[in-house]
């Protein structure tokens, strides 16, 4: 009677998550008319969408959002945690946590607070853009400029957790390491190259994976700084999908869109399940 | 949401991220002290540069927070608000729908998070105790279910909500946003479960008390940072929550903060500006003071694999 233990959390997860990941499979594969399936119509949809005119833009703006944010709230992650790491005990637990502010945030407020202060007539951005003297222009309102600023907003909500999970696995380098490159002559470069970076690079791997799941399946932040514009230059796989969900009467490209999400998340959970698991054997 | 590891790793407080004696001691030996105090300086100067960076946008929030209207709207930007001004929260506090969408931010966190411990604790202590034939399928289950995305059900389980006529209702939402947080719940305590030594159980089975008793009286106790743990994140996630409230409960009278802020900035009318950072910090206001209150053990449960999305 062991699996009792399990029946109500599988109850629950049954019905809010693997049935409706079923009927998903199966309206992609159907035509429909607002929630109702009208003919099957087998892999149509997914040609349809696929070699449909934004297909393209879709795939390499969530790419390039997902790349880009990455790099920037990992890089920052990384910065911060080394930094804090040589700061004195009271004033690094202190540092940590006013670091981690943004983090708690919900992606609505960021989406805000972000939106004021890249206010293209009022904003402290363009303020500070004037007095460099740079024309900052349409900022969220201008088709090049969107999803960079897009990205440095989703970087600063999250590098936190990348900070948080690297300062960890600074710990846990073994001291001795550092003082056979001492003996051995070399200098803070090399302690980096050859003690710390090995050791929080699985560390980086995983916290990527984590990261990029979170960020190909954000929308929140993109309703509100864009709403997926100007001219689709924000426009994510998972934009797209809340957008169909909430406007469209033919709702089975959303369900084609919401397969390739759902395919491209288990494929980078799977993954970061086993980054995760060497990263920990690792420190 | 993403996969969590079942590892536990627990951040100390302030002394985990104690400095490195290595990093100063054996330069030290080598170099004059000055050279020590100047990276010192510098260190100290990169830092406040990072930390006013950093908190920038909220310091800016705050500052138009207690402008007027007028002068959160001027340009160039004033920075020190002259006169000071609480209008904006006194308008925020006594609007028309502050407190419903308050009482469903709150309503509809709590009830999700106590859902998901209900039915993912005895789950979690399960799967740290209990060995079956079975079991690794149903861990499974509950693995994979953690790596599907809201956003990529938004279509399915809307077309669910609809035939039964449960869009806009309140208990569909909680199930719904429970089972959001139910995989990490059970990864959570089954991974404080783990530490919790098996020899605690098998005495209090001598003494004659029953598995549910064990996990119950015994277990349960042994392991309250972890549900705190548990709490304080899944709260968090639905607090800030908006799409699931937004798409499966759409109805004004079922908003929440998050909803609110969202329909404010796509209001046609336009934004105001002291008004929307007031009403964006009184939102953020709970979390922000139960994560300070509680820092020790959201470290502690972001390290464990609890991310939010």
């Amino acid at each position: 009677m062991a699996w009792l233990w399990f029946a109500p959390v599988l109850v629950l997860l049954m019905v809010v998550m693997v049935y409706p990941t079923a009927s998903l499979v199966w309206m992609s594969l159907h035509e429909m008319k607002f929630f109702q399936t009208t003919k099957f119509v087998g892999l149509q949809n997914y040609k349809d969408v696929i070699s449909s005119d934004g297909f393209s833009d879709l795939v390499s703006v969530s790419f390039m959002f997902v790349g880009g944010t990455l790099v920037l709230a990992l890089t920052i992650g990384l910065g911060t945690a080394l930094l804090v790491q040589s700061l004195g005990k009271r004033t690094a637990g202190a540092v940590r946590t006013i670091l981690l502010l943004p983090w708690t945030l919900s992606m609505t407020v960021v989406g805000c607070l972000w939106l004021w202060l890249l206010n293209p007539s009022y904003g402290p951005v363009k303020y500070a853009m004037s007095k460099l003297g740079m024309e900052s222009g349409l900022m969220l309102g201008n088709p090049d400029a969107a999803l960079p600023l897009v990205i440095i907003a989703a970087a600063w909500w999250s590098f936190p957790y990348a900070m948080v999970l690297v300062a960890a696995a600074l710990q846990s380098v073994p001291k001795e390491l550092y003082n056979a490159v001492d003996i051995d002559g070399g200098a803070g470069i090399h302690r980096f190259r050859y003690v710390t970076w090995p050791h929080v690079a699985p560390t980086l791997g995983s916290t990527g994976l984590a990261l990029a799941i979170t960020y190909f399946t954000l929308v929140s932040l993109i309703i509100v700084m864009t709403g997926g514009g100007p001219l689709g230059a924000t426009t994510t796989f998972s934009f797209a999908i809340f957008k169909e969900t909430v406007q469209s009467v033919d709702i089975s490209p959303a369900a084609v869109i919401s397969m390739i999400i759902l395919f491209a998340n288990i494929v980078l959970g799977v993954i970061y399940k086993f980054v995760a698991a060497k990263a920990h054997h690792a420190s | 949401m993403s996969a969590p590891t079942a590892e536990l790793v627990v951040i100390g407080d302030d002394a985990s991220i104690a400095p490195k004696s290595s990093t100063a001691q054996p330069a030290q030996d080598r170099t004059p002290i000055r050279r020590v105090g100047a990276r010192k300086v510098l260190v100290a100067v990169l830092c406040a540069v990072v930390v006013l960076v950093v908190l920038a946008p909220i310091i800016w929030a705050i500052l138009t927070s207690v402008k007027n209207e007028v002068q959160a709207v001027t340009y160039p930007p004033v920075f020190w608000p002259d006169p000071f001004s609480v209008s904006a929260f006194k308008r925020v506090l006594t609007g028309q729908n502050f407190l419903v969408e308050l009482f469903n931010s709150v309503l509809y966190s709590f009830s999700s998070v106590a859902v998901a411990l209900l039915v993912g604790a005895p789950a979690g202590y399960a799967a740290a105790r209990l060995s079956f034939k079975g079991k690794d399928a149903i861990m499974l289950v509950i693995l994979a279910t953690s790596m599907i995305p809201t956003v990529a059900l938004l279509v399915p389980i809307y077309g669910l909500l609809d035939r039964f006529a449960l869009v806009n209702s309140a208990i569909a939402l909680i199930t719904i946003e429970a089972a959001r947080i139910a995989p990490q719940t059970v990864w959570f305590i089954q991974a404080f479960v783990k530490t919790v030594p098996s020899e605690i159980d098998r005495a209090a089975e001598i003494d004659g008390a029953s598995r549910l008793r064990i996990f119950v009286s015994v277990v349960l106790p042994l392991i309250k940072p972890g549900l705190a743990a548990v709490f304080i994140l899944g709260l968090i996630t639905v607090w800030n929550d908006y799409l699931t409230v937004a798409v499966f409960a759409p109805d004004a009278t079922r908003r929440t903060l998050q909803v609110a802020i969202v329909n404010q900035v796509l209001d046609s009318n336009g934004i105001s500006w002291s008004y929307m950072m007031a009403f964006v910090l009184v939102a953020s206001a709970p979390v922000v003071l139960m994560f300070l209150a509680t820092q020790r053990w959201f470290v502690s449960g972001l390290l464990a694999g609890g991310v939010k999305g």
